[in-house]
């Protein structure tokens, strides 16, 4: 589980923030439109560390696709940020491809579990034409 | 890297892209490594060495006259295409293509379900629409139907089919492709054919007959390289108005036998759906001892497990059923299954599981109720597409080999001794093979076994051990009668020489049909082992 003071000292958003490219920044002038926390790795987030919405799930990234990013990322717009397994994110990446979006900064946060899995700091953008706005 | 085309240059590749920008627009074709670095096979063993398979461009057309000038486009300098529907063939090559530098044809623009039929329960769909969307589509207009998904379901009814990929509901509709009513192909020279009744203008059976009259071609498109799919029927199963499931235990190693026998009976009479078969000594594996008896040569004697079985207080297998229909007839048909077996079998004990009117809850989905630790994965039993199969992932990946075997518990031994000696070469992978691994029953009337090696992007000694263990296993179960069933390109060529009956006669067949209306091979050469001239040159 990653603490608050993980956060900070990964300085895990920020971080990401920086990779950003202007056409994401150009859509989404005030940085993310939405957070998703993996709670197998992180259950919230510090107060004021991102004012936007936060979805969250447990590894299983089935009721986030179904519920929420299905149907908005078929629409142009939305700056995706994340503190997630390396396996989910394997996941949103791979679906974010097919709806034109891109991860466009990664950071791993410490070292993989004994299964492997690595928590990631990450951001996905609108990348295509059809998606920027 | 640029990649280009094989007999092309820079000089003859930047027209062709021209002309594929002017016929689908310049947003919707890549040529640039960052943009095609998706089309690589993620779970690729021979992922950045001289073996892998990348593609020289990617060209999204958005709808079927679009697919017609980009075939007629590529027939024109010659350029092979790998069509794709969303490229989600993860462990058998995922997006990449037979042959290096082909471009990658990806119909995921065409994302429309075409006819939903909740009366006479069909659809016909392009080859973008995924099963989560076929699912939502299904919901939204409060359709009372199943789809049959596999899992995880964020592929394409039209690209698993056309796999041959399965699911895991009433046996005929687990064969996507069985399940399948009618396609419209484009062929290479950039003609448009209707299978079955879609043959004949006016007919409004497209989705319900699917042979028509004379030959039927439909085959041809599955795992094959002569046209592109841009439209596919499905059979859809109504969405039953029970869910049971329940579980049945033997005590000893040699009752597996017939404890496949009755569940054979059971789903081939239709009174059943997917079933789990597992082995309540897995628990056991984690001693030393046992797994040594579970993994030595030449397989453990039943008596050696038999004892194991029994210092443990545990029965040797179990197999999970599950039942679909109206509430009675579920509770009499486990009822029946319950007292064939019971009363076939010494010792053989039946356990009730959950059971509850579908649609499913939430709560039900999820499946932690259950009275005992469950195989079963409710989402996909009950035809909700998922993406939780991905928390079984390990490393960067897998390969996957899934022999096709005979129905029998002495062919499930067979196997377990056959394969498992023979992946002793390869100490460091798990050990797939034991005297506990068992058949999966996703196809209608076959089982297999299933072989999945890992693949680590940063280690590529380890790559080279599992893609060693899996051109082994090719061989080995080929040299017994067990042929793969579905494979990556990279394996597709040596499953192909496999099947070698007749001095390859299957194949010289297919490449005679190629030769005919593809020579130059510019549909997906060598998919499913079919070259044309040109390539076999």
């Amino acid at each position: 589980m990653i603490t608050r003071r993980d956060l900070i000292k990964h300085g895990a958003l920020g971080a990401g923030l920086v990779g950003l490219p202007q056409m994401a920044l150009a859509t989404a002038p005030h940085g993310l439109d939405a957070m998703l926390l993996d709670t197998r790795f992180v259950a919230d987030l510090p107060e004021g560390y991102a004012d936007v919405p936060v979805l969250r799930f447990a590894g299983d990234v089935t009721s986030v696709w179904v519920d929420q990013l299905d149907r908005r990322w078929r629409q142009p717009g939305h700056v995706l940020g994340g503190i997630t397994g390396s396996d989910a994110l394997f996941v949103l990446e791979v679906l974010a491809v097919q709806h034109g979006r891109r991860v466009v900064s990664r950071t791993p946060l410490g070292d993989a579990r004994g299964d492997g899995i690595t928590a990631v700091s990450w951001i996905i953008a609108p990348h295509h034409p059809s998606v920027i706005v | 890297m640029s990649v280009l085309p094989p007999d092309l240059d820079a000089a003859g590749f930047a027209p062709f892209l021209a002309d594929l920008r002017g016929a689908v627009g310049p947003d919707w074709v890549w040529s640039a490594d960052d943009d095609l670095f998706p089309y690589r096979d993620s779970f690729s063993p021979v992922w950045n060495t001289g073996e892998e398979r990348h593609a020289s461009a990617a060209v999204a057309p958005a709808d079927v006259e679009q697919v017609q000038a980009v075939i007629r486009i590529a027939r024109r300098h010659r350029v092979p295409l790998h069509p794709v529907s969303t490229g989600k063939n993860f462990g058998y090559g995922g997006p990449s293509p037979n042959v290096h530098g082909s471009a990658v044809l990806d119909l995921k623009r065409m994302d429309r379900v075409l006819a939903l039929d909740g009366k006479r329960n069909f659809v016909l769909v392009e080859p973008g629409v995924s099963y989560f969307d076929l699912y939502r589509a299904i919901q939204d207009a409060g359709l009372r139907l199943m789809v049959d998904c596999p899992d995880p379901g964020w592929g394409s009814p039209v690209g698993n089919s056309l796999e041959r990929g399965v699911g895991y509901t009433m046996p005929h509709f687990r064969d996507h492709f069985g399940a399948h009513c009618g396609m419209e192909v484009v062929l290479p020279d950039g003609e448009v054919m209707r299978t079955g009744m879609g043959a004949m203008p006016g007919a409004d059976t497209w989705q319900e007959y699917p042979y028509g009259f004379g030959p039927d071609p439909a085959g041809l498109f599955a795992q094959g390289n002569f046209g592109v799919v841009t439209k596919m029927g499905f059979r859809l199963l109504p969405l039953p108005e029970y869910y049971r499931s329940c579980m049945i235990t033997v005590p000893r190693r040699r009752d597996f036998v017939a404890l496949v026998e009755h569940v054979n009976y059971l789903s081939d009479s239709g009174l059943v759906g997917e079933v789990e078969y597992g082995s309540p000594l897995s628990v056991l594996m984690g001693n030393a001892d046992f797994l040594a008896l579970a993994t030595q040569v030449g397989g453990p004697s039943d008596a050696a497990m038999d004892a194991a079985a029994a210092a443990a207080n545990l029965h040797s297998w179990r197999v999970e059923l599950q039942f679909l229909g109206p509430e009675a007839t579920t509770l009499a048909n486990w009822h029946h299954a319950r007292d064939r077996i019971l009363g076939a079998i010494p010792g053989a004990q039946g356990f009730e599981g959950d059971h509850f009117p579908l649609p499913a809850t939430e709560a039900q989905l999820n499946n932690d109720t259950q009275p005992w630790t469950t195989s079963i994965k409710r989402r996909r039993s009950l035809g909700v597409p998922s993406l939780g199969a991905w928390k079984i992932v390990r490393d960067d990946g897998h390969v996957g080999f899934f022999p096709v075997l005979p129905r029998s518990g002495e062919a499930v031994f067979q196997v377990q001794r056959v394969l498992g000696d023979a992946m002793k070469e390869f100490p460091s992978l798990p050990p797939f093979f034991n005297a506990l691994t068992m058949p999966l029953f996703w196809h209608t009337h076959t089982f297999q076994m299933v072989f999945a090696p890992s693949i680590k992007h940063d280690d590529p000694a380890h790559n080279a051990i599992t893609h060693a263990a899996m051109k082994k296993c090719v061989a080995v179960a080929a040299e017994h009668g067990w042929g793969d069933y579905r494979a990556a390109p990279i394996y597709q060529d040596e499953v192909s020489a496999t099947y070698s009956f007749n001095n390859h006669i299957l194949r010289r067949f297919h490449e005679q049909l190629k030769d005919a209306i593809d020579p130059d091979g510019i549909i997906a050469p060598g998919r499913g082992g079919v070259w044309p001239r040109r390539f076999r040159a």
